[in-house]
């Protein structure tokens, strides 16, 4: 009898961890603009989501290329820097006009993933070491390139950063496109089955023939080109090419944002869905504490005790 | 291991390397950058502003002496200075306070030593030693931190160089460890921004402030001189709102994004340091204001935020000087010919408004 009642009461437990992890962010989200809407004077205007919509929209990016680097078991600490490169390749080459300075500034992304993807693919060094070490060079070499900040004139790259389409500014529409090719990707093409089954196993994907380090360049060339947009669109916004700060701590919010949404960090599963809400549900709760203006450490902490609840729910589930 | 396998793993790795080089040649072979107008036509100018001293000069205030500290008279012509920059220049504050120092020893035909610490600690230790190894007879340093200088001061003391300390003090014993430090008052620069705040506003309604990094003695000065005068002056402005733009112009765009979305009235907004300000520009005119709407005031006197004030964004800017260079060797040559120095050397920083800021854009760095 007790056996039974502990054994159902265990299931159930397991049950809510289990919705917690698939369905908590969402509430999250739910449950903040719930009670920002209450709460918050002048919450529920159309500016008001607008900001929110373009201030998430380079962190959402970053973290669509993020969750497929951590849906491979991997990680990409290097997105921040390449939006710093970004910036500094802009800024350089925008005297060719802002589709050339883009284009620059994205083949600057991808480079960077092709030496990730390489060294984590043919060399074998692990994802946190490699990224880690462009982590450092990509900085490095976006001060290189551009020693301070430099402001940026050019109406295209204004337009971007400011411009809407019946209201809906180009960042949001092109986040939430990408947003959707990320999602179609990882679930309906060859490639996104073959990037979990090399997330769940390594090994098991060599030994079943798939191209393990084909699908593991790709998977970091993406996420270099994801950041590098991220830095395109940031620096539209700007109007300004400062690589000394843009990007610090990114790789952190994309990591965060993936993680509250459910995407284990053993690999072989993301959610993309879960990564767009983890990614407003940061964003809500860091202008949340702004707009009663609370001490900015209380974010920190906020966002800290939200991470711990998404992977213990995670880990809870992993251990079945 | 198959040939098609190797073959497909070759082709990837040329791929790589021909990636790789090919970008690598795009980078450095044909950049191309933005063109910079208005920007060199008020550079002519540039390298004006010496520091003036506010107080106290030598005659008020504890002053120090070559008798005092230890060591001989010796003529600066001969000597050779070293200069320890603690963070990259990467800010138009370090450019134009190196530039400084290089362009004055220049002047004076001194032999110049200089070290960037690029913002690590233990790095500008050994800057300071690598320096007085190489023979520098007096030291010039910019201090990233104001604690653990014991090791330097020690090798300093020993063999009697003279140190004096610009922008940041050290906690050590000025005469004995260093000879002074010359710096601004940042508590002072509030107080002013404060001012100017009033002036703009008039006194009353409700203001912002973003504020700088956390834990920076900078933010805390330059927002407790900023508090005090309000509340002395003008009962009638409340500080509603303070976060952090970490100094930052993106962070400083987003926090005021945020702002005048929850509060619509606000009348001004104090930023700490340019950058924040030109940020909080930013957001003002992505939220469709007006120039003038909402009175800017902030701190620093870089040429963005003072042509901000030309162009009607910025209501005023007060300035945090960073010409280091002729106060420092007049400082020293007046030491080593054995005259007194003050131990605190607090420079009088100017401010620019809409009555001065297009005549005096050039000033600006």
């Amino acid at each position: 009898m007790t056996e039974l009642t502990l054994g159902r009461v265990t299931a159930d437990r397991d049950r809510l961890l289990r919705l917690l992890q698939q369905y908590g962010v969402y509430a999250g989200v739910v449950v903040l603009l719930l009670a920002n809407t209450v709460f918050t004077p002048h919450f529920l205007s159309a500016e008001n989501f607008r900001t929110q919509a373009v201030q998430v929209a380079p962190v959402l990016i970053v973290a669509l290329g993020m969750a497929l680097a951590i849906g491979s078991e991997g990680v990409d600490l290097s997105v921040g820097s390449v939006m710093a490169l970004s910036t500094s390749l802009i800024s350089l080459y925008l005297g060719y006009g802002p589709w050339i300075a883009a284009l620059a500034a994205v083949i600057g992304g991808i480079v960077v993933g092709c030496a990730n993807g390489a060294l984590i693919a043919f060399v074998g060094v692990q994802p946190i070491v490699a990224t880690l070490a462009l982590m450092v060079a990509g900085r490095g070499l976006a001060l290189v390139l551009l020693p301070q900040l430099k402001d940026v004139r050019d109406p295209g790259m204004a337009a971007l950063g400011s411009g809407d389409v019946l209201g809906v500014p180009y960042l949001v529409l092109i986040a939430a496109a990408l947003a959707l090719v990320v999602a179609f990707v990882v679930r309906r093409t060859t490639f996104g089955r073959q990037l979990l089954a090399i997330g769940d196993s390594r090994p098991a994907a060599r030994l079943a023939g798939l191209p393990v380090r084909r699908v593991l360049i790709i998977v970091y060339v993406c996420s270099g080109a994801l950041a590098a947009i991220a830095g395109v669109l940031a620096t539209a916004r700007l109007t300004a090419s400062d690589p000394t700060s843009l990007g610090t701590l990114m790789e952190l919010s994309a990591i965060t944002a993936v993680v509250v949404g459910g995407t284990p960090l053993s690999g072989g599963r993301v959610r993309i869905g879960g990564t767009v809400a983890g990614a407003v549900l940061i964003q809500l709760l860091t202008t949340t504490l702004i707009k009663h203006d609370l001490p900015p450490s209380w974010t920190q902490i906020a966002q800290a005790v939200v991470i711990v609840l998404a992977v213990y729910a995670a880990r809870e589930r992993g251990k079945r | 291991m198959k040939p098609t396998a190797l073959l497909r793993r070759t082709s990837a790795r040329t791929l790589i390397t021909a990636g790789l080089v090919t970008s690598l040649a795009l980078v450095s072979g044909c950049a191309k950058s933005e063109d910079d107008t208005g920007k060199d036509k008020s550079g002519t100018q540039r390298g004006d502003s010496g520091q003036v001293v506010a107080s106290p000069s030598a005659g008020s205030g504890e002053t120090c002496d070559i008798a005092a500290f230890g060591g001989e008279r010796t003529d600066l012509k001969n000597a050779t200075v070293g200069f320890s920059q603690s963070e990259k220049e990467a800010n138009p504050f370090r450019i134009a306070e190196t530039e400084s120092i290089k362009a004055e020893a220049d002047k004076r035909g001194v032999k110049l030593l200089t070290a960037n610490a690029q913002s690590q600690f233990s790095k500008q230790i050994s800057d300071v030693q690598d320096l007085i190894a190489k023979g520098a007879d007096l030291l010039v340093v910019a201090p990233l931190n104001s604690d653990g200088w014991e090791p330097v001061l020690q090798a300093a003391s020993a063999k009697h160089i003279p140190i004096i300390t610009v922008d940041r003090k050290i906690n050590a014993t000025a005469c004995k460890d260093y000879v002074s430090f010359i710096g601004s008052d940042f508590v002072e620069q509030g107080k002013r921004a404060a001012d100017q705040m009033i002036e703009a506003t008039g006194g009353k309604g409700e203001v912002a402030i973003l504020l700088g990094t956390a834990g920076n003695n900078v933010t805390t000065e330059r927002t407790k001189g900023f508090e005090d005068r309000i509340e002395e002056k003008a009962p009638g402005l409340k500080v509603v709102f303070k976060q952090t733009g970490e100094f930052s112009r993106e962070k400083g765009q987003s926090v005021t994004e945020n702002l005048i979305q929850s509060n619509p009235g606000i009348a001004g907004i104090y930023a700490e340091n340019d950058e924040m300000g030109l940020g909080a520009v930013n957001a003002l005119k992505g939220a469709g204001k007006k120039a003038g709407d909402i009175k800017i005031v902030t701190v620093d006197g870089t040429r963005n935020a003072v042509q901000g004030i030309v162009d009607g964004w910025i209501s005023g800017v007060v300035e945090s000087n960073p010409r280091f260079g002729p106060l420092a060797f007049q400082t020293l040559d007046t030491f080593t010919k054995g005259g007194k120095v003050a131990q605190d050397i607090v420079i009088q920083d100017s401010a620019y408004t809409e009555d001065n800021a297009e005549a005096d854009l050039g000033k600006a760095y």
